[in-house]
C-alpha cells in the first residue's frame, strides 16, 4: 500500500526542528521530500546528537536521523546565485517548500514566493518564523528557550513552593515541534484547497502563535476574569501529583471524588482520610502541605508497576512517571510496535520513535535512513538538468 | 473574486470532547470545515464546566476554556443513551466526511457506530478515535486524563530543575500534541481520498505523539541506554541559556547566546566588552564549564532593567531573548496585536472576548476563525432538519422524546 502522500514533491530548507519536522510528518506518510543543506556545516541538528557513546559526528546526531529518515538530501549555497538557480528549479517542479529560514535572510535565499509562483502557480510555500513574516517583532530572532517564554507557556510551570526559580521549559526543542506540526496542517491544508483551485499559495506559521495557541484554560483567565495566570499558585483541586514510591516516580491524578475514594480504598482506608481537612477536592488543594506528606509517607514503600495497576484496575488514570528505559521496554508499545529501526551506512542500526498514528489504507512507513550530507546532490540535480560536479567545484554543493 | 476555505464543504461530525479532541477538530474548523459537535446537557463537555466564566459566574456557555477550542464550531445535543439519538448521530455521521471521537474503548462499536458500521453507510468516510494508549496492545483499555499523559510519555522524567523531582510542563501536553497530529493524519487521508475515492480509520494514541516529540531523550537511551539528567532551562551545548530574573515582581527573560559571535555582540549589549576577551568565555565549551559564573554576569545585568527593555537591548544586538510572557503579556502583546492574531467576535452569552486565533496564515485562502463557539445544542433543529433529512414534525417528536437534550 503506497503512503497517502505519495504523489507529493517537497522541497525543505531545515536548519533546525521545525521544518525539518513538518516534512517528516510527510515523508512518513510517502512524500518525496528533498531536503537542501548548507554545504560543510550541514543541518545543525546534525550537531545537536545525542551521538554514540557522546561522540560527536556530523552523521550519527539521534535528532538528525530521526529528523530526516524518509527524505533525499542535497546540499546547495543559497547564498550563491548557482545555488539559487538550483532552488528555483527544484520550486519549478515540487508541490510544496517548506522552510525555516529566518525572515531577514529569506530574501537573500532565493526565497521570494510571488517570484517562485510566477514560474509554477501550483506551487505551495511555506515559511516558519519565530514571530511571523510581520509584525513589530518579525525580526526578532528566537530558539526553543526564548520561544516557550514568548508564547506563553514557560510562566505556567514552576515550583510553588520555590517562587525563587524561574519559569521552566519543557524538555528538548518542543517550540519547534509545535511549529512544525502546525506547519504540516497549514500545508496539507494548501495542498487541499489546490485540488480545487489548482493554485497554490504562500502559508506562514509563527512560533510564537503555535505556543499562544496551547495555553490550555490560562489565557482566558485575563479576558474573562482580569486575572493573570501564575506557576506559582497552589493547584485548586487535589491530588494531582507525583510521588516517589520505592522503585521510582508516579504520578497521581484523582480529579473526580470517585477517584479519591478508590485510592484511599487502594492505602488501606487509613484514619486520616476521613479527617474533614481531606473531604473533598477543593479542601485537598487548601490543606495539601499536609496531605503530601501523608501520602509521601505511603507511597514510598510502595512499587510504581502495582500501584499503577491498581489505580487501573478501578479505573482511576494514574500514570508511571516513564523513564526512557521504561517506554522502550513497555510491552503495550512493544506490542504495537511502536519503536522503528533502521540501518544507516554510517551510525549503524538505529532505534527511533515511529508511527505516531495508524492509518488502515495508508499506512506510515519507514523506507530508508536519513542521508549523509549531500548524499543524493548528484543524482537529483542531474534530474533538474544541472551540473554537480561544476557546482561542487565552485564550492556551491 | 471572494476568498475560499480550504476544507468548505468537508463535514466533520464531531464526537471528541474535554481538549485534545476538540483541539484536533479546530485546526479543521480554521481550515474551513464545518464542525459539528454532538453533546449533551447530560454529560456537559468537561471545559463548559471549568473557569474561567466570564465574570466568574458559572455556566455551560460562559467558561473561556470550551470558548476559546470551539470557535468556528455548531453544537447539537443528543442524549445518546435514547436510540432515537443514536439514530440522529447515524444519520450524521451518514452525512459526514470526518467523524473523530475520544471515548473509551469499544463505546462507539456499542452504540451501532463504530467504523465498520458506518463504512457500510458511507464507503469514503474517515474515522478517527483519538485515544490515551491507542485502540491495541495489552494496555489498551486503561484510562487516561490530559495531565497524566505528560508523565506516561517520558516528558516528566526529564524535565523539571536540577536536582528537584519531576516535573509537568505547566499545561497537559498531550493534548494539544495529540490534536495537532490527528489534523494532520486526517488532512492526509483527505488527500488520500480526493484522489482514489478511499477513506479509513485512524488510530491515534496520544501516548505515541507524546513521545515522537521526544526523540533525543528516547534516543539518548536507544543509543548508548543513559536518559538526559533534568537540567532546569540549561542546554547541553549552549550558554549563557536560561531564563533569567528581571526588574519588576516575578518578572523574567529568557535568553540565549548560540554561538561565539553571539557572545561578542552579547558582551558588548551588556556594557561589558571586556568579557569577550575573557579566556574561560570565548568557547561554547568554555561558557558551558563556567556556566554559573557566567550566569550570575546575566543575572547582574538582566535584574537591573525591565524584562521589555532588556529584550530590546538584546534583539537590537541580534541575540535571542524575549520576556517570559504571562497571559496578560500577551493579550496585550503590541506585535500579535498588530498581526491580528486574536478574534474579538461576539458570543451571545460573554459579549466580545479576545480569544486565540489561528497561528498560520494563507495567502489565497479563507482561513480564519468565522464565529464565536456555539452555545450548547445552537444548531440542534437545523442540523437535525438540513443534514440529518428530519422534518419539522419529526425534530417536534425527538424533542418531546426527550432525545435532544
Amino acid at each position: 500500500m503506497p503512503g497517502a502522500l505519495a504523489h507529493l514533491r517537497v522541497v525543505e530548507i531545515g536548519d533546525g526542528v521545525s521544518a525539518a519536522y513538518a516534512t517528516k510528518l510527510l515523508a512518513d506518510l510517502g512524500a518525496d521530500v528533498v531536503k537542501i543543506e548548507p554545504p560543510g556545516r550541514g543541518d545543525r541538528t546534525r550537531h545537536r546528537g545525542p551521538f554514540p557513546d557522546g561522540v560527536p559526528h556530523p552523521e550519527k546526531s539521534g535528532l538528525f536521523l530521526y529528523l530526516n529518515a524518509n527524505k533525499h538530501g542535497i546540499t546547495l549555497d543559497l547564498a550563491r546565485p548557482e545555488g539559487r538557480d538550483a532552488l528555483g528549479r527544484l520550486a519549478a517542479r515540487a508541490d510544496l517548500l517548506v522552510h525555516d529560514v529566518h525572515p531577514t535572510a529569506m530574501a537573500a535565499s532565493g526565497l521570494d514566493y510571488e517570484r517562485l509562483a510566477a514560474a509554477h502557480p501550483p506551487l505551495v510555500m511555506t515559511s516558519i518564523a519565530p514571530f511571523g513574516l510581520d509584525g513589530p517583532h518579525a525580526t526578532y530572532r528566537a530558539i526553543d528557550v526564548v520561544s516557550w517564554n514568548a508564547g506563553g507557556v514557560a510562566t505556567l510551570n514552576g515550583e510553588p513552593r520555590h517562587p525563587e526559580l524561574p519559569p521552566l521549559k519543557a524538555f528538548g526543542d518542543q517550540s519547534s515541534f509545535q511549529a512544525g506540526v502546525n506547519a504540516a496542517i497549514g500545508s496539507l491544508g494548501a495542498l487541499f484547497a489546490r485540488v480545487t483551485t489548482g493554485r497554490g499559495e504562500h502559508v506562514e506559521v509563527s512560533t510564537q502563535e503555535c505556543l499562544a495557541a496551547i495555553l490550555e484554560l490560562t489565557f482566558e483567565f485575563w479576558p474573562y476574569c482580569g486575572l493573570v495566570a501564575s506557576r506559582l499558585g497552589a493547584k485548586p483541586i487535589q491530588p494531582l501529583c507525583f510521588m516517589e514510591c520505592r522503585d521510582g516516580w508516579i504520578y497521581i491524578c484523582c480529579v473526580e471524588e470517585h477517584q479519591w475514594r478508590q485510592f484511599v480504598e487502594i492505602m488501606g482506608s487509613p484514619e486520616w482520610a476521613q479527617m474533614e481537612l481531606f473531604e473533598n477536592r477543593l479542601a485537598r488543594g487548601a490543606n495539601f502541605d499536609a496531605l503530601q506528606v501523608l501520602l509521601q509517607e505511603w507511597c514510598r514503600e510502595q512499587s510504581v508497576a502495582d500501584l499503577y495497576e491498581a489505580a487501573q484496575r478501578r479505573r482511576v488514570p494514574f500514570a508511571p512517571v516513564s523513564t526512557m528505559g521504561d517506554l522502550v521496554a513497555s510491552p503495550h508499545l512493544r506490542a504495537r510496535g511502536f519503536f522503528a529501526t533502521i540501518d544507516h551506512p554510517v551510525a549503524g542500526s538505529v532505534e527511533m520513535p515511529g508511527a505516531p498514528y495508524r492509518m488502515s489504507a495508508t499506512p506510515w512507513t519507514l523506507r530508508m535512513p536519513a542521508p549523509t550530507l549531500g548524499q543524493h546532490t548528484a543524482e537529483v540535480l542531474a534530474e533538474i538538468g544541472v551540473d554537480a560536479g561544476a557546482l561542487r567545484r565552485a564550492g556551491v554543493a | 473574486m471572494a476568498r475560499r476555505a480550504p476544507l468548505a464543504g468537508i463535514r466533520v461530525a464531531d464526537f471528541t470532547w474535554v481538549w485534545a479532541g476538540p483541539f484536533c477538530t479546530l485546526q479543521l474548523a480554521h481550515l474551513g470545515a464545518e464542525v459539528i459537535r454532538v453533546e449533551s446537557a447530560n454529560r456537559l463537555c468537561v471545559t463548559r464546566l471549568l473557569p474561567p466564566f466570564a465574570e466568574f459566574e458559572p455556566g455551560p456557555n460562559r467558561s473561556g476554556y470550551f470558548n476559546q477550542y470551539n470557535q468556528g464550531k455548531k453544537s447539537i445535543t443528543l442524549d445518546l443513551k435514547r436510540p432515537e439519538a443514536v439514530e440522529a448521530a447515524r444519520r450524521l455521521c451518514a452525512a459526514s466526511d470526518v467523524v473523530v471521537e475520544n471515548f473509551a474503548a469499544g463505546v462507539m462499536d456499542r452504540m451501532g457506530l463504530g467504523y465498520d458500521v458506518l463504512r457500510e453507510l458511507r464507503r469514503d468516510v474517515i474515522m478517527i478515535a483519538l485515544s490515551g494508549y491507542g485502540a491495541t496492545g495489552p494496555d489498551r483499555d486503561k484510562v487516561s486524563y490530559g495531565p497524566a499523559q505528560v508523565p506516561l510519555s517520558g516528558m516528566s522524567s526529564v524535565t523539571g530543575y536540577r536536582g528537584f523531582p519531576p516535573m509537568h510542563v505547566g499545561i497537559s501536553y498531550g493534548d494539544p500534541t495529540g490534536g495537532l497530529h490527528g489534523a494532520v493524519a486526517v488532512l492526509a487521508a483527505l488527500l488520500h481520498r480526493a484522489r482514489t475515492g478511499e477513506g479509513q480509520y485512524i488510530d491515534l494514541s496520544q501516548w505515541e505523539t507524546s513521545m515522537a516529540v521526544l526523540p533525543e531523550a528516547i534516543m539518548s537511551w536507544t543509543m548508548n541506554g543513559v536518559a538526559p539528567e533534568r537540567d532546569g532551562n540549561r542546554d547541553p551545548q549552549m550558554a549563557p541559556h536560561g531564563v533569567f530574573r528581571a526588574a519588576g515582581e516575578d518578572r523574567w527573560i529568557a535568553l540565549a547566546v548560540e554561538d561565539d559571535a553571539d557572545w561578542r555582540r552579547f558582551a558588548a549589549a551588556i556594557g561589558r566588552p571586556e568579557l569577550a576577551e575573557d579566556p574561560r568565555f570565548a568557547s561554547a565549551a568554555g561558557r558551558k564549564r563556567h556556566e554559573d559564573a557566567l550566569d550570575d554576569v546575566v543575572s547582574a545585568w538582566t535584574v537591573e532593567r525591565s524584562p521589555e527593555e532588556a529584550t530590546a537591548v538584546l534583539q537590537g544586538a541580534g541575540i535571542a531573548a524575549f520576556t517570559a510572557a504571562t497571559n496578560q503579556d500577551l493579550a496585550e502583546d503590541p506585535h500579535l496585536n498588530a498581526r491580528g492574531f486574536f478574534v474579538e467576535l461576539p458570543h451571545p452569552e460573554v459579549g466580545v472576548r479576545k480569544h486565540v486565533g489561528v497561528p498560520w496564515r494563507m495567502s489565497a485562502s479563507a482561513c480564519r476563525v468565522t464565529h464565536s463557539a456555539p452555545v450548547l445544542g445552537a444548531d440542534t433543529d437545523a442540523v437535525l432538519r438540513d443534514i440529518c433529512g428530519y422534518s419539522e414534525s419529526d425534530v417536534s417528536r425527538l424533542h418531546a422524546a426527550g432525545a435532544l437534550t
